[in-house]
């Protein structure tokens, strides 16, 4: 619109439609190609000049392969394809990790989540990222699969190894992100999840937290805490997890907890909060998940 | 119907007062309606326009030749292709500038190319070059002595200044046994029209401009366009296509349209010029903030005894309506409420801020935020309650305003009562104000307020005048053609009403035309609540002459007087037993086709309002009519997050009369989700003179799931000289509302937010610093 | 400029082929090219709801959708709601509740009231109010629209 904007918006120069893996990674396998599926944070990007983009768009968005949610031998995957709707609606999910669901529930709005991909919401790499918060809760893994020697290759890593920074990951540019795997969680597992408001959902994350963990006689152990929009990825804040770790809420342990958290996060001031306001919902959201679980 | 189906007896039927589906709602909702947006000519190009990147700056040099060498490039203007004159209200904005840029929204060059793809791709080949000037963004800081100067014409950079003085304040404040001070910073909005700013602009041959545009004000927008096109307004046609809603914002000429003509008549082919959305957030005029400094005062018991307001506007770099604002800000000030002495100063500074215009409330959103705030705080002085202490200071019907306008037909007394009976107000005022020291995290609050608004237009102009005309064929079909303008608020139905139930036709044989300035008659302009009372005026007394045309003719054919006769369902039928006489078309084709003493029923009128202008002392009854509303709203306040959740509002409103149910609550209903938005939400983040969120993402509109349950009463007063006694109603919705959640939050609070919004960050802040500070006292 | 992907789809019922640009999205394609003006470009970022078209059954922003991911798909828009017999039920509610002022979030908020009562047609008022928050309205405060499409289910239940 003025004439500071000096990049021109994306054009490009070949679209490649792949229906299987093998076609898709084929198609990324000279750097040159941007994978699509919902394209509901692309579509807005890529005439923006902020972020590069390839020439050649690969649309993945018709793989089978990259589909599905499956409880098998003690794993649930998950494909990268999977849009937030269908995370609302699976039984699979709802049954053994509703904590998913409940975050689809508080994203965007109901059109963004027909067609919005969790690969696509890894990948976007937003620090304000929802979908990543809980995920780093059930210590998910990220499956990435590339064209090498004539074959496709795979490889999987923490989801959190995968975050790199606002708007980046660690995917080379010749890879697919496929699917996340997380262990089938316990039957005592539990995990809620906090996203500021006041919309109920069609809110860009000022925070959002998720308090995971194995819930016996008022005491969490295997602790997992995980924050959006406090630092430059969505992150775990191990420190805390640490204070909360088989403890009974007493006043110390929660004065610790949040004292740990605020050392922990580093939220910045923008155009939708302050860095006070943050910490201040960190807190409330921290304190607020910590007496519902821990207190009864 | 064929006429053997024709019933012997009809009996009368009202359409005033029944709800009746809007005119154009079967179109709207197959998505047959085009829009101006929607709307394509032959062989017509895109456009787009080249704004600056600085807030304040000298112009050196624009180089336009390497956009103007690109492929599918037609047409490039810069401020050498323009006449010299300024538009807006000041005529100090050049729609492409020269000299210097004075703010982020200013308008180098445009271009019409074949795609928009290709305007932009223009866009980004042309050169400019800048010195920059300090800038400033305060008004405070723009009066000081040695500040920049933004327009050397007004070194001093005031732009404008109202005042008003009724009485003798300061006897009245040295009389007073208590005074009141608070300063109240109102906030930048934006209309967030659904279907962005977009004008088409097509010239003759013979230099006659035709514009497609989603002005609100055809009639004088030829007048104020003309200077900056070097046309003669007589030249200029304005058509008028529905449009995605205008809430003021196309009440002044804007730089775009003139530009747009400008390129039309370069590249000689027609030019069709929107914004993106992003532009519209940056360009399209704001409400105007203001930042209010306020002394009121009381007597022991409770009686206001005088106020005192000092206003500052911040201009912007332009200026358009919202300099004006004051003209009505100040009514609020002097006259809600019975108060015996007023003072009022208000003064419009430049600044390299973007530019205000006008917007639903028109200074009176601002003006009762800040009053029903201030009210709120003299209650608690005066006690014993905010709806007791409202009442004890209420105008009253009959009553002369200090500024001279007569408040007959209104009813604020019966506003007030109907509004805290409805809510149980007292009693909850009192059971929730008790929460304030407990150690809940979430507190339910209520809040009341009311405003005066004018509710017959306002005669800033000349004339607040609307003409209609209209014609009834041979087949019993009414065409009514009025100058006044449909933009979603339902007016093509209410006339229709008017009309129908005067010729006693069905509403479906009642076809409205949209305004075209070639054929239409005059009408000042659709805003200040006007169109109801005039416009309808206008069409029912042009509806009653067709009438009286009609019956005489019929009368005269079966021998008896006029008023023996009435119309109904599309027939002539005797008056006192509805027994049918003739069928309204046979009439009409005998009238038709009589020879040389043939009559087709076709008749104008033009309803100029008894109202006054101002004098210069702003002394005058500036508007036809009056009229009150009440807003009590309940609300939940999460002390932690700061995240208030509006549960219900109960809205008391006096409407003169109710013509259309449906048209009404929509009216309503959506003004207060707009004025939520106000108090709550909606904030456009200018800072340096930047536009920080010119998104929908970050800036945040009400959603469905958001809005509160509404409790709507209507009061019909009845004026007697409104049409069936109907007053306008439109703008009040939004300016009442947002105060009430500003008082309800103080009741379950005890925090006190004088500058809105009252975001969820505002409120945790507050109520967090006053904890820290009750900590630090206990300690 | 972009490179051109032929595409074939189904549109209001109708096998229909196009050429689009690989970097256009899908609502420019339908108003352009096939004249379906209903779903309307007001912001361009998925944020209001005003492009919301049905495709494959799911409700999703037009400005969002890559417009060579059409190919083989079911698409269906505004226009496609008004035939046969007449009004769709959700149309005539929309119209004698009075859920349509200025019109121009209506073809969106309709296909999308579509949607939610095809997806649940169990659903309450505060699920429809959740189903609508993508579709900003400026006019009417929600409630006539929220009215139309509760009467609507209403109405289709036995």
């Amino acid at each position: 619109m003025t004439h500071a904007q000096a990049t021109s918006p994306r054009s490009f120069d070949d679209y490649v439609s792949a229906t299987s893996v093998e076609a898709a990674v084929r198609a990324l396998a000279d750097g040159d190609g941007t994978p699509v599926a919902g394209g509901t944070d692309l579509w807005i990007q890529k005439d923006l000049g902020v972020k590069p983009f390839a020439g050649r768009l690969v649309n993945i968005r018709r793989i089978a392969a990259l589909r599905g949610i499956e409880e098998r031998g003690g794993r649930i995957r998950v494909g990268a394809l999977t849009t937030m709707t269908e995370v609302l609606d699976s039984d699979c999910l709802r049954r053994f990790a509703p904590v998913l669901p409940a975050t689809a529930d508080r994203f965007a709005s109901v059109q963004i989540r027909n067609v919005a991909t969790i690969g696509g919401n890894i990948i976007n790499a937003s620090p304000a990222a929802d979908f990543v918060v809980p995920l780093l809760c059930l210590d998910a893994e990220a499956e990435l699969a590339c064209w090498r020697g004539e074959r496709v290759a795979t490889r999987c890593l923490p989801l959190g190894d995968l975050l790199a920074g606002p708007g980046h990951t660690r995917r080379e540019p010749v890879e697919l992100l496929t699917a996340v795997h997380f262990d089938t969680p316990a039957a005592d597992f539990h995990a809620a999840f906090c996203k500021s408001g006041p919309r109920p959902a069609l809110e860009i994350a000022r925070v959002s937290l998720c308090l995971a963990g194995r819930l016996v006689d008022r005491r969490l152990t295997c602790v997992r805490l995980a924050l959006g929009a406090v630092a430059p990825t969505a992150i775990r804040c191990l420190r805390t997890e640490a204070t909360i770790e088989g403890a009974v809420l007493d006043d110390t342990v929660l004065r610790h907890a949040l004292e740990c958290l605020d050392s922990e996060i580093a939220p910045i001031d923008d155009v939708r909060s302050s860095a006070w306001y943050r910490r201040h919902l960190a807190r409330t959201y921290l304190e607020q998940e910590l007496r519902r679980v821990l207190e009864g | 119907m064929s006429h053997a189906d024709t019933p012997r007896v009809i009996e009368r039927h009202s359409v005033i007062g029944a709800r009746v589906p809007k005119l154009d709602a079967e179109d709207k909702v197959t998505g047959r309606t085009r829009y101006v947006n929607d709307m394509v000519l032959p062989r017509m190009l895109h456009a787009k326009i080249l704004r600056t990147d600085r807030v304040h700056a000298r112009i050196i040099r624009i180089d336009t030749a390497r956009a103007e060498a690109l492929p599918g490039v037609v047409a490039i203007i810069t401020a050498a292709d323009m006449p010299k004159a300024g538009i807006g209200v000041l005529k100090d904005n050049p729609p492409l500038k020269s000299d210097k840029v004075r703010t982020i929204r200013d308008e180098l060059a445009a271009v019409a190319a074949e795609s928009e793809a290709i305007c932009d791709a223009a866009l980004r080949l042309i050169e400019v070059e800048y010195e920059d000037l300090p800038a400033i963004f305060e008004c405070i800081d723009a009066l000081k002595p040695g500040a920049p100067v933004i327009h050397s014409e007004r070194p001093d950079n005031v732009a404008m200044v109202h005042e008003f003085v009724h009485g003798d304040v300061d006897s009245a404040e040295r009389a007073s046994d208590v005074v009141v001070e608070g300063k109240y910073n109102v906030h930048y909005v934006t209309h967030c029209n659904m279907g962005v700013s977009c004008v088409l602009a097509d010239i003759g041959v013979d230099g006659r401009v035709t514009l497609y545009s989603q002005t609100q004000y055809p009639y004088i927008m030829k007048m104020d366009i003309a200077p900056a096109l070097d046309v003669h307004p007589g030249d200029i046609r304005i058509i008028q296509p529905p449009v995605g809603g205008a809430f003021g914002s196309k009440l002044d000429v804007y730089p775009y349209e003139p530009i747009c003509v400008a390129l039309a008549r370069k590249a000689r082919r027609p030019v069709k010029l929107a914004f993106s959305r992003k532009e519209e957030f940056i360009a399209s005029p704001t409400r105007q903030p203001v930042e209010f400094t306020i002394r009121a005062g009381m007597t022991k018991d409770g009686i206001l005894t005088f106020r005192d307001i000092d206003t500052l506007l911040n201009n912007g770099g332009y200026t358009s309506w919202g300099a004006t604002t004051p003209f009505v800000t100040m009514r609020t000030c002097s006259s809600h409420y019975r108060v015996p002495h007023v003072r009022y100063r208000a003064r419009a500074i430049y600044t390299n801020n973007p530019y205000a215009g006008s917007f639903r409330g028109y200074g009176n959103v601002q003006a009762t935020w800040a009053i029903e705030t201030h009210m709120d705080k003299m209650a608690e002085v005066a006690g014993p309650d905010p709806v007791a202490f409202r009442l004890k200071n209420a105008n009253e019907p009959g009553d002369v305003t200090p500024q001279g306008a007569r408040l007959n037909n209104i009813d604020l007394k019966g506003c007030l009562k109907i509004a805290a009976a409805k809510s149980d107000f007292v009693s909850k005022w009192a059971r929730y104000r008790e929460g304030w020291n407990s150690n809940s995290r979430v507190k339910r609050g209520i809040g009341i307020a009311a405003s005066l608004h004018n509710a017959g237009g306002a005669k800033i102009h000349k004339s607040d005048g609307c003409g209609t005309i209209l014609k009834v064929d041979d087949y019993a079909r009414v065409t009514v053609i009025t100058g006044a303008s449909d933009i979603g608020q339902g007016i093509d139905t209410v006339i229709a009403q008017f009309v129908a139930e005067e010729l006693g036709v069905p509403m479906r044989d009642v076809t409205v035309i949209a305004n075209d300035t070639a054929t239409g008659p005059w009408d000042v302009g659709v805003h200040a609540s006007r169109t109801t009372y005039i416009a309808g005026n206008s069409a029912r007394r042009a509806a009653r002459k067709a009438r009286a045309m009609i019956l005489d003719q019929a009368a005269k054919q079966s021998n008896v007087t006029a008023d023996c006769l009435d119309l109904r369902a599309g027939h002539v039928v005797q008056a006192d037993n509805g027994v049918v006489v003739i069928p309204l078309d046979r009439l009409l084709r005998q009238m038709h086709f009589a020879g040389q003493d043939a009559t087709l029923v076709m008749v104008t009128d033009y309803y100029e309002p008894p109202s006054q202008p101002e004098d210069k002392n702003h002394i005058g009854d500036m508007s036809a009519c009056y009229s009150h509303a009440v807003h009590v709203a309940e609300i939940i306040v999460d002390t932690l997050t700061g995240e208030i959740r509006v549960e219900t509002v109960w809205s008391v409103q006096d409407v003169g009369r109710i013509v259309n149910p449906v048209g009404l609550e929509g009216q309503i209903e959506g003004g207060i989700a707009m004025g939520l938005g106000y108090a709550l939400s909606e904030e456009l983040k200018i800072e340096n003179g930047i536009v920080r969120n010119p998104y929908f993402r970050d800036y945040h509109v009400f959603t469905a799931p958001q809005m509160p349950r509404f409790d709507l009463t209507f009061i019909e007063t009845a004026d007697a000289e409104g049409p069936a006694g109907a007053k306008g109603i439109a703008e009040l919705p939004t300016i009442v509302i947002a105060p009430a959640i500003g008082n309800a939050l103080y009741n379950a609070t005890g925090l006190r937010i004088d500058h809105p919004p009252l975001t969820p960050e505002k409120v945790a802040r507050g109520l967090w610093d006053r904890a820290q500070a009750m900590k630090r006292a206990a300690e | 400029m972009s490179l051109k992907v032929d595409i074939v789809f189904t549109l209001n019922g109708a096998a229909v082929r196009a050429s689009v640009s690989a970097d256009a999205n899908a609502l420019v394609v339908l108003r352009e090219q096939f004249d379906l003006a209903g779903a309307k470009l007001a912001c361009g970022e998925g944020e209001c709801g005003a492009c919301t078209i049905i495709v494959d059954g799911l409700s999703l922003n037009g400005c969002l959708m890559p417009a060579a991911d059409l190919d083989g798909r079911r698409v269906e828009t505004i226009e496609g709601l008004w035939r046969g017999a007449g009004l769709d039920p959700v149309q005539k509610t929309f119209v004698e509740t009075g859920a349509i002022q200025c019109g121009f979030c209506t073809p969106g908020m309709v296909m999308q009231a579509r949607h939610l009562i095809e997806r649940n047609p169990d659903a309450s008022e505060a699920d429809i109010r959740r189903g609508l928050e993508g579709n900003i309205c400026r006019c009417t405060g929600y409630r006539k629209i929220v009215d139309a499409v509760v009467l609507t289910l209403r109405a289709a239940r036995p």
